[in-house]
């Protein structure tokens, strides 16, 4: 139909999928991939619903404060000459500032008869241009009914017509409709300029008495640097209040949690990638958002890539994969663990059966997959007990849930330096501490803990009732005293335990129980997640493919396509000579740009063009000489290749020279 | 033929001492006489212009028409604005309404000239009050000499202009009246403020007490005049002369002020006790900063607030920024360099030799303009250990750029990948030096001026 100027199109009825549709290969270990696609929705569905909650409910607080403030401007209005204004410190991350304006958005405009304008500095170079925007946006006004000096025809008015960035415009609507204020966000209040900021004001401040307004500015740096940036007759003007939005790092906490902590979660984030992220998200960029695509990216490579993944799919039969998948877990490192494990404890004949009964294995790996999960979720729970007793004994520092559940889930936290001095300043801890310990671990709803502390904290609090003081454990530094004696002229220390009260030999006896029971449930939750069978399957700790999605080279990729182009070609004749001589990498066959690339590598800042073309003359030309032409031309391409890509311009000091404007490996 | 006392005694009282220039307005604006074609009242911010001009003129039910400059966005918008403002004061005064059909639009001075004489045909009189005219945005040049002309193309038109500071034949006409309204003196300001003391009691006294409202009202009113001249003789003299800024000094201290008879320590006319109990507050200037969020005045009781902390490398990438802005390209080899031993010898012995040229010490000159490779290799070059070199640091630049801590140099819609293009920080030695120390970088160690 392409010598047909016009036609109608007529779309194809029959509804088979276009032939050029890349082909699956459904064998092997490719014939999972339904399944496996179908857990991916059904998981990563729940894990998004559950994330979604707790980004809605962080910022609660913050918002119910600004809407208040909205709402108490909005009434106050009268008499005072000065404009409202809330300072909302976000944070650097600017990423995330859309998601809590658009949320705070919906709140003021769901709660009161308020007009919400949103500004940014890219749609505002003037005050012209944000008036008209503000007024645009306020009053919904299509912008058909402009001409093009920018006068507004409203039919509701007569006689001399508006300008487009007239606020009796707004003041009309506002008589109009009768709202009671109107809000307006600068989301980025850094990127707008001081003096249109104070321009701002000013106009507003001189209809203040007409129309209700309010102004709201996020800000990502601080209150001072923004105060700064005003003249003092503008914040004259203004008076607000400061509102802090709930720091990045704090959400970022709930959130990782969030995707591990749950029973229904099936799939956690290993912890090398856990580890990795949560740095990222300290040393480079601070965004939730981020952080919650990395998330969902770690469960599509899991499910997309890794054929065994379909294990965790909920109701699978052996009939639904084939014998490949079977291959693959025997393949698998944890499963040569397993054996060896096996073969350690001297049961061959199960390991037999596993190794040649392919229906015997699935039937073990279902059930591992089960026996894993509550292993991880039992896990979970011990370092909720690990964090809940440490946030109870004051004086240790506190260390994040996350970091908690990277230890954990290497299996370093077993056993660690960390855990023992938790224990010991269980041991010295006295009454008070204890009960206030049991209760809140009681009161938390942690399933399986163990039962015998309830029957402790029933006998503390007998204990307790019978004295009035707290009472303290025998291994409190308290009930020691040192005992200094002199024995030959030399100085001997020893530490000497004072005689204890019987409350207080009763209360030590109860705590040894407590910390004992609270030592074997620590080794039943951290022991045996190390070195679980499956735990490929139940975790996803690959970091490359993160790595080069998330933090791609884009610099070095360019440069190391310049400077060697067989890295990326693959091609026979390039083979040799950067094999062969590391050295001089530089061969006539590579491409033109690289070549010169590569001999403006050698050069210094300044390069004088002639030197250039003979040297690439002498690369490039072959065996005639005299022709010239072809090796001209390809290097002026080469060269206008090399502007374009921002490494060379013209230089102004010397001519015919260019002038050298990056340098590689930065 | 003099004014009619009776509108001047009220005019008098709504805004005290201004009586001579009500007198003189009186006299130029009522319905006996004629009025001048053109006024200029001038007089520094906050004496009483325009809110004088606007009471007598409402008070001789003269028909005016009252433009704001500070609400006039282009001199289009104004001259817009001028002709809707007196085709409203027209349609107030009479009965009948002016048909706006023809004065839909007025793109020049010349519009708004003919639009005018047509509206003033069969109408007896209009004053138009251009407010603040001086601080038109994007007036043409022409604006106020063609509408000082107004008054005399249109005899029965007379425009007054209300403005700071006149300067010399701005209006291009001779013989223009002028009145000037004088900064208030000491006394008039204080009784000015007396007439509106704020009370010394918030909550409504118990009826158990002996005290009634009236007294707690009489002892309020002599507090605050006492109160008032001890706040223009201490603060208001020096930093806050004019009447808005001497009130809102005045009502930020007051309920420190007061604080002490609240509690029962004084009583509420123990006034010199009470100012030596509280000459702490005189002393200060936190009163006349002003700050959006206000702060509490005399108690320095500070919140814990959330701190929102850069990411690790962008503190790094801001450090190096300032070295690179702020160090000179030549030096960056002696100061960045690994493999060299640092060279830099301290000149000793030298203090007796002057330099020869005295220069500005280079940190408190502006920061100057660097390419982004020379940021990157400094980054490098400060960072304890090594950096893959990954778009987050490209990103990082870019969001440290809408921060506006860096900003772009060179054209404003140049493009960010031409490698031409130029950054310069935009922050001071202090931002950065607690930066670099919070990720232990002495900044002073890298800086060519040494940080002092």
């Amino acid at each position: 139909m392409e010598h047909q100027k016009c036609y109608i199109y007529t779309p194809p009825t029959e509804s088979e999928p276009p032939a050029k549709k890349r082909k699956v290969n459904e064998s092997g270990l490719q014939a999972s991939w339904r399944l496996r696609e179908k857990t991916f929705q059904e998981l990563w569905g729940q894990q998004e619903k559950r994330i979604q909650t707790v980004l809605d409910n962080a910022n609660q607080t913050t918002l119910t404060s600004i809407s208040n403030f909205v709402a108490k401007a909005a009434e106050q209005t009268e008499g005072s000459s000065k404009i409202p204004i809330g300072l909302i410190v976000a944070g650097p991350s600017i990423a995330s500032h859309g998601t809590f304006f658009s949320q705070l958005s919906d709140r003021i405009v769901g709660e009161s008869r308020t007009c919400f304008v949103s500004i940014s500095s890219s749609e505002c170079p003037n005050l012209k241009t944000l008036l008209s925007t503000l007024i645009k946006k306020a009053t919904a006004r299509r912008s058909l009914d402009e001409d093009d000096e920018g006068l507004i025809t409203t039919s509701s008015r007569k006689g001399p017509r508006l300008l487009s960035y007239d606020l009796q415009l707004l003041y009309d609507y506002v008589q109009e409709t009768g709202k009671v204020a109107v809000v307006i966000a600068f989301q980025d209040s850094e990127a707008f300029d001081g003096f249109l900021i104070s321009e701002v004001a000013s106009v507003l401040s001189a209809w203040k008495d007409r129309v209700p307004f309010v102004l709201l500015f996020g800000i990502g740096t601080s209150v001072e640097n923004f105060h700064d940036k005003l003249p003092r007759s503008t914040l004259r003007n203004l008076q607000g209040e400061q509102f802090d939005v709930v720091q990045a790092e704090e959400i970022l906490e709930k959130v990782f949690w969030t995707t591990v902590c749950d029973e229904d979660t099936s799939l956690r984030l290993g912890p090398s990638l856990a580890q990795m992220l949560l740095e990222a998200q300290k040393d480079h960029l601070q965004s939730v958002e981020a952080f919650v695509e990395a998330v969902k990216y770690a469960f599509m490579s899991h499910f997309f890539a890794n054929p065994v993944s379909v294990f965790l799919y909920a109701d699978l039969e052996f009939s639904e994969i084939n014998e490949d998948h079977i291959e693959a877990i025997r393949r698998l490192p944890s499963f040569r663990k397993l054996a060896e494990e096996l073969l350690a404890k001297n049961q061959p004949k199960e390991l037999r059966s596993l190794l040649e009964d392919d229906g015997a294995l699935f039937d073990f790996a279902v059930a591992s997959i089960t026996s894993g999960q509550q292993e991880l979720v039992r896990m979970i729970q011990g370092i909720q007990v690990v964090d809940l007793i440490r946030s109870c004994i004051s004086k240790t520092n506190r260390v994040s849930r996350s970091t908690l559940y990277v230890k954990a889930a290497s299996g370093e936290l077993h056993g660690s330096a960390s855990l023992r001095e938790l224990l010991l300043s269980v041991k010295k801890s006295p009454s008070d501490v204890l009960s206030n310990m049991l209760d809140v671990l009681i009161d938390s709803g942690i399933p399986n803990l163990p039962e015998a502390w309830v029957q402790i904290q029933e006998d503390l609090e007998s204990l307790a009732g019978s004295t009035e003081k707290t009472l303290r454990s025998e291994h409190d530094i308290r009930n020691e005293t040192l005992r200094t004696t002199v024995v030959a002229q030399k100085v001997e220390l020893s530490k000497q335990k004072s005689t204890l009260s019987k409350n207080d030999s009763a209360y030590s006896k109860l705590l040894a129980t407590f910390q004992s029971t609270l030592e074997a449930f620590f080794e039943e939750c951290f022991a045996r997640v190390g070195d679980m069978f499956l735990s490929e399957v139940l975790m996803y700790d690959v970091r490359g493919p993160h790595r080069a999605t998330f933090a791609p080279k884009t610099r070095f990729a360019v440069e190391r396509a310049l400077s060697a182009p067989h890295d990326y070609l693959g091609c026979e004749c390039c083979k040799s000579s950067s094999k062969g001589g590391e050295e001089d990498g530089l061969s006539s066959t590579q491409p033109p740009t690289a070549i010169l690339y590569q001999l403006y590598l050698e050069s210094g800042t300044l390069i004088n063009v002639h030197d250039l073309w003979n040297a690439f003359h002498a690369i490039v030309a072959e065996d005639d000489e005299d022709d010239q032409s072809k090796s001209m031309a390809l290097f002026q391409r080469a060269l206008a290749e090399l502007k374009y890509l921002g490494l060379i311009k013209a230089s102004r000091k010397k001519t015919d020279h260019i002038a050298k404007l990056t340098w590689k490996g930065l | 033929m003099l004014p009619d006392e009776l509108i001047l005694a009220s005019v008098n009282e709504q805004y005290p001492c201004r009586e001579l220039q009500i007198r003189q307005l009186s006299t130029l604006y009522n319905h006996a006489f004629p009025s001048p074609p053109s006024l200029v009242v001038h007089g520094s911010e906050a004496t009483g212009k325009t809110s004088v001009v606007k009471a007598i003129l409402e008070a001789n039910k003269l028909p005016f028409a009252f433009v704001n400059s500070r609400e006039c966005i282009t001199g289009r918008h104004l001259l817009e604005r001028t002709i809707a403002a007196c085709l409203d004061a027209l349609d107030a005064s009479s009965d009948e309404l002016i048909d706006r059909t023809p004065y839909v639009r007025c793109e020049s001075i010349s519009a708004l000239s003919v639009h005018l004489q047509r509206l003033l045909e069969d109408h007896e009189r209009l004053v138009l009050v251009f407010d603040a005219i001086d601080k038109q945005r994007e007036a043409p040049p022409t604006l106020l000499p063609a509408m000082a002309r107004f008054g005399e193309i249109i005899p029965n038109l007379s425009v007054i202009f209300i403005v700071a500071l006149p300067r010399p034949r701005f209006l291009h006409t001779a013989g223009t009246p002028h009145l000037h309204f004088p900064p208030y003196s000491r006394d008039q300001s204080i009784s000015i403020l007396s007439t509106s003391p704020l009370p010394i009691f918030l909550e409504p006294i118990a009826e158990d007490i002996d005290y009634t409202e009236e007294e707690a009202e009489e002892d309020s009113a002599w507090l605050w005049t006492r109160y008032c001249a001890a706040i223009w003789d201490s603060i208001a003299k020096g930093a806050a002369r004019d009447l808005v800024s001497f009130r809102g000094v005045c009502e930020k201290l007051w309920r420190p002020f007061v604080q002490p008879i609240i509690d029962g320590k004084f009583g509420t006319r123990d006034f010199s006790r009470l100012l030596i109990a509280n000459r702490t507050l005189l002393q200060g200037e936190d009163a006349l900063l002003e700050s959006i969020v206000p702060k509490t005045v005399g108690g320095n009781q500070k919140l814990a607030r959330v701190t929102h902390d850069l990411p690790y490398y962008s503190k790094y990438l801001l450090c190096a920024a300032y070295l690179a802005s702020f160090n000179p390209p030549r030096q960056d080899q002696l100061y960045f360099m690994k493999n060299t031993e640092r060279k830099r010898k301290k000149k000793g012995g030298a203090a007796g030799r002057a330099a020869k040229h005295r220069k500005i010490p280079r940190h408190l000159l502006n920061p100057s303009a660097f390419p982004l490779d020379r940021l990157l290799a400094i980054l490098h070059a400060i960072l304890p250990h090594d950096l893959p070199p990954t778009a987050d640091i490209f990103t990082q630049i870019a969001t440290l750029s809408s921060l506006r801590l860096l900003l772009r140099t060179g054209a404003a819609g140049g493009d960010v990948l031409d490698a031409g293009c130029k950054w310069r920080v935009n922050f001071g030695w202090e931002y950065v030096s607690a930066l670099g120390r919070n990720v232990q970088l002495e900044m002073a160690d890298y800086l060519a001026s040494g940080g002092d």
